[in-house]
């Protein structure tokens, strides 16, 4: 989207650790389970894994709606502001962080250490009114746990974050934080050797969303702009036709699962779909684990039947 | 006694005028020292406390007590701004909590003050109704500014244009004011608070407008293709933030260099701020942190070196005033001469005539220091304002 | 009675010299001086009444020689017992006519306002036909007016002497008849003693006796 909404998300929310310092001066939480919210399914996750029966974590948005686009009331942002702490996941995820009010001192960016290897996005519309001048949104892709290094270097900034905030609970936080990471390096690792053997194997995405995961793991992946549930439209047909002219692909990543019709229209063009859902919201079963082994298990299918 | 009273009494009724100029001139004389006492207590009480509860400020190099002046009290002395990337410098420090402060706009009179939630925990400031802004375009608005413009919940305020002749295309912001703050007894009883982020669409760096894909009227379309969509500028702009168009307010630029008049820099402890001040004084070129204590004492040194100076004004006024009614009287009393003299002829006694004297100059002395006295109750009462407008505003 | 005996004043190196070897005044006599101006007429009222006092000789009223009290207590007697009425009437003009003649009441101790005084100011002031001015200011009266309150003022004290120094000087005929009937008929009621200074020789008829004040230039005795 634009740059200037990155920096909301970046810049203003560098103060992690000190919001944490702040804190623990200000405030004595050590009683009462910590009051956490968070801004996308795998953070909450993180955070639970983390915080164990230690905090309440709460995605406040409805299950059915992707929470980047998600557009708070001032009711949910009176809820947002309640919080012990507000975990962020940078990157310009939460596009509605610059229209509401939140203390900085709860904020918690937790893709700050790596901001500067955000990957831009090059989609703009420009218009000129106002004083302005003539100007462009760009944005940047946010989707940054779907590279599991930097999914890792996240969920270590939610137990930083938590460690400061309580540092009694330090050891049992040490203690969740170690099998996650665990796992999540293991889903680094398994994913860098899947890439690997793809060995550029063209692949399509059906959102762009998984600009992290085609960077890290070497996907040699380009994206249409579809939803799962929604059929293409005749356009979206013929840009798609067009793409696979450059760019071969028999396989196409969906966030969720496809209808019927287009998967079958796909196949009748020779790609295949797979489901790699980035489980932005919480999933109906399941968690983020487990749906991030299946999405691996899919992305293995392409190897067996290649 | 009583009749000398009364006697006196019908005197000074009789020559209400030269009485009245008599009083209003003893009561100025005296009131004037006490006065300046009273305002300057004040003033020490105001500026003081405001400032002992205000580690550190960041903003641009220069006037230091404007600095102090417009983070503190809002002032209309505008520091230079700083930009976004200060907040970053005090950030990174991990010496301090910055707390961001954009004094620039104004509401009618009074100040709109964008800062972040932070500022209300700092100054441990509570509610009174209502509650905090959330929301883009929101108000929360101090205990003064409701009462005086009789603002509720739910109603909204106004920004004003910064001048008259306001061409930049800036349009007024009419914020919903969704809070009252209690009664703090400080200027945040005459403040608009709204987020950072509000000021800035104040200022015009964000801004919401109609969809430019989805304009009804072609002819506002200059041009268009896939990625670039150029429209005229009667492209509707919003004037006010709801939530019908919030999602359509964007920033432009590099908030990076968004404007800021201070930072209000909590430090962890003693030794962190003078860490931090020190860096400041080796590394900041464009910046500066001030210790608002410091500068106050300064500002307040200076001021009662003036007291000082007008105390002996004062004086000097006063052994004036009082020859003046010394002469006054003695001139009243030659011209009274007749009269005394009558008097005495009638068979008053000459202490009975010291008698009427005396009472009639107790009368003007009483009611002298009634007036002064009063005066100075009503200046007690408005002291609070009376010292912002002359030293703070 | 009023017994002066070798009285002698003189102001200055010989510019102005009074000497009255022997003046008796009854009681109740209404008693009008005469004389060329500066001859010492008024100064003859301040005498008696204690206002100065003389180089020589004694001033008596009744039992009292006046100048040979102190001064507190000749003040004293003066207010008490002799009513004087100036030649410019000497209203205080921030005083309404009600308090001017209610004034030696308020300039002494020994005297205090009660009702029977107050009736006292209602009765002579509907003698001198001034009731209906009672509450106004002097400033605001006409001549008569204030020369009617003067004589008030004299009269509030019931005094056994009268000290009337042009008391009709600033009147027009009617009124000079008008203020010394008003005047004769208080002396009356008080059986007091009159002693009026006037110029007004027509008038003269009306009193007991009329002194010459050329006489006393030569030191003559009445």
């Amino acid at each position: 989207m634009n740059r200037s909404n990155t920096y909301f998300a970046t810049k203003i929310i560098l103060l992690s650790s000190l919001f944490l310092t702040f804190n623990n001066v200000n405030a004595e939480v050590d009683e009462a389970k910590l009051n956490i919210y968070t801004v996308n399914y795998p953070i909450k996750y993180f955070a639970e894994s983390i915080a164990g029966d230690n905090a309440k974590v709460t995605l406040p948005m409805p299950g059915d709606i992707d929470p980047a686009f998600w557009e708070p009331k001032a009711e949910d942002v009176i809820g947002l502001q309640q919080a012990d702490m507000i975990l962020l996941n940078g990157a310009n995820y939460a596009k509605w962080l610059p229209k509401v009010s939140l203390p900085l001192f709860k904020l918690v960016n937790t893709s700050a250490e790596f901001r500067d290897s955000y990957i831009s996005l090059s989609e703009a519309v420009t218009h000129n009114h106002g004083s302005g001048g003539k100007h462009s949104h760009t944005g940047t892709a946010f989707t940054t746990w779907l590279d599991f290094s930097l999914a890792e270097k996240q969920a270590k900034s939610v137990f930083k974050a938590l460690s400061r905030k309580q540092p009694k609970l330090n050891a049992s936080f040490v203690e969740n934080f170690i099998p996650l990471q665990k796992a999540l390096l293991e889903l680094d690792t398994e994913l860098t050797e899947i890439g690997g053997a793809l060995n550029g194997e063209a692949l399509l995405g059906s959102h762009p969303v998984y600009q992290y995961l085609r960077a890290k793991y070497k996907l040699n992946l380009e994206s249409v702009h579809w939803e799962p549930e929604e059929a293409p439209t005749e356009e979206q047909w013929n840009v798609l036709t067009k793409l696979l002219e450059k760019h071969p692909a028999k396989w196409m990543l969906w966030e969720g699962v496809p209808a019927n019709e287009t998967v079958l229209k796909l196949e009748a063009l020779g790609v295949k779909s797979i489901v790699f859902s980035p489980t932005s919201n919480s999933p109906e079963t399941g968690d983020f684990m487990t749906i991030m082994h299946e999405n691996i298990a899919n992305l293995k299918a392409i190897l067996e039947k290649k | 006694m009583i009749d000398s009273f009364y006697l006196a009494w019908r005197y000074i009724v009789f020559n209400r005028i030269k009485t009245i100029t008599l009083v209003l001139c003893i009561s100025l004389v005296s009131f004037l020292p006490f006065a300046l006492k009273i305002l300057l207590n004040e003033s020490e009480h105001q500026l003081m406390s405001r400032a002992i509860t205000t580690p550190l400020l960041v903003g641009a190099k220069g006037n230091s007590l404007d600095l102090v002046m417009n983070s503190l009290y809002f002032s209309k002395e505008k520091p230079d701004f700083i930009s976004m990337k200060a907040i970053e410098k005090v950030m990174d420090s991990y010496l301090a909590v910055p707390i961001p402060l954009y004094t620039r706009f104004h509401a009618r009179e009074y100040p709109i003050v964008g800062t972040t939630l932070d500022y209300f925990e700092f100054r441990k400031h509570k509610v009174a109704e209502g509650r905090s802004f959330a929301m883009l375009g929101e108000s929360l608005i101090g205990a003064d500014v409701a009462a005086r413009l009789n603002l509720k919940v739910g109603g909204s305020i106004l920004s004003s244009p910064e001048n008259l002749f306001d061409l930049a295309g800036v349009y007024p912001l009419k914020m919903k004011v969704v809070g009252i703050l209690q009664k703090t007894n400080s200027v945040d009883d005459k403040a608009v608070f709204v987020d950072l982020k509000t000021t800035w669409v104040i200022q015009g760096l964000g801004h919401g407008h109609q969809d430019v894909k989805k304009i009804a009227d072609e002819s506002d379309v200059l041009s268009r293709s896939d990625k670039l969509v150029t429209t005229s500028t009667k492209i509707k702009q919003y004037t006010e933030i709801n939530v019908d168009n919030l999602g359509s307010f964007h920033f432009h630029g590099d908030p990076s260099i968004y404007p800021l008049t201070a930072i209000i820099a909590v430090p962890n402890d003693e030794k962190s701020a003078t860490i931090l001040s020190g860096r400041y004084l080796s590394e900041q070129k464009n910046q500066q942190i001030v210790r608002p204590k410091k500068v106050i004492e300064d500002l307040l040194g200076n001021i009662f070196q003036i007291k000082e100076f007008i105390d002996a004004v004062v004086l000097i006024v006063a052994i004036a005033m009082v020859l003046a009614i010394f002469l006054v009287f003695s001139l009243s009393f030659r011209l009274r001469q007749k009269e005394i003299s009558t008097i005495l002829h009638l068979g008053c006694s000459r202490s009975t005539v010291v008698q009427l004297i005396g009472a009639e100059i107790l009368i003007i002395a009483v009611f002298s220091g009634m007036l002064c006295f009063s005066s100075l109750l009503v200046l007690q009462y408005f002291q609070g304002e009376i010292v912002h407008q002359l030293f703070i505003s | 009675m009023i017994n002066i005996n070798s009285l002698e004043l003189s102001y200055g190196t010989d510019e102005f010299r009074l000497s009255i070897p022997q003046l008796k005044i009854e009681s109740t006599e209404k008693v009008a001086i005469i004389g060329p101006s500066g001859s010492g007429k008024t100064t003859l009222l301040k005498l008696i009444s204690g206002i100065i006092q003389p180089q020589r000789g004694r001033v008596e009223i009744g039992e009292v020689a006046i100048n040979e009290l102190s001064d507190p207590q000749c003040r004293d007697y003066r207010i008490s017992n002799i009513g004087y009425i100036f030649q410019d009437f000497e209203l205080l003009d921030y005083l309404n006519v009600q308090d001017n003649i209610l004034h030696p009441f308020r300039i002494t101790q020994s005297l205090k306002i009660d009702n029977q005084v107050r009736d006292r100011v209602k009765s002579l002031a509907e003698e001198m036909g001034i009731a209906d001015k009672l509450k106004r200011l002097t400033n605001n009266l006409s001549q008569g007016e204030k020369q009617r309150t003067a004589i008030c003022r004299a009269m509030i004290t019931a005094p056994k002497l009268i000290l009337a120094d042009e008391a009709t000087g600033n009147l027009d005929p009617s009124n000079k008849t008008k203020i010394l009937d008003a005047l004769f008929r208080s002396t009356d009621k008080n059986k007091a003693t009159l002693i009026a200074v006037t110029h007004d020789h027509e008038l003269l008829d009306r009193f007991d006796r009329v002194i010459d004040f050329k006489q006393f230039c030569d030191g003559e005795s009445v």
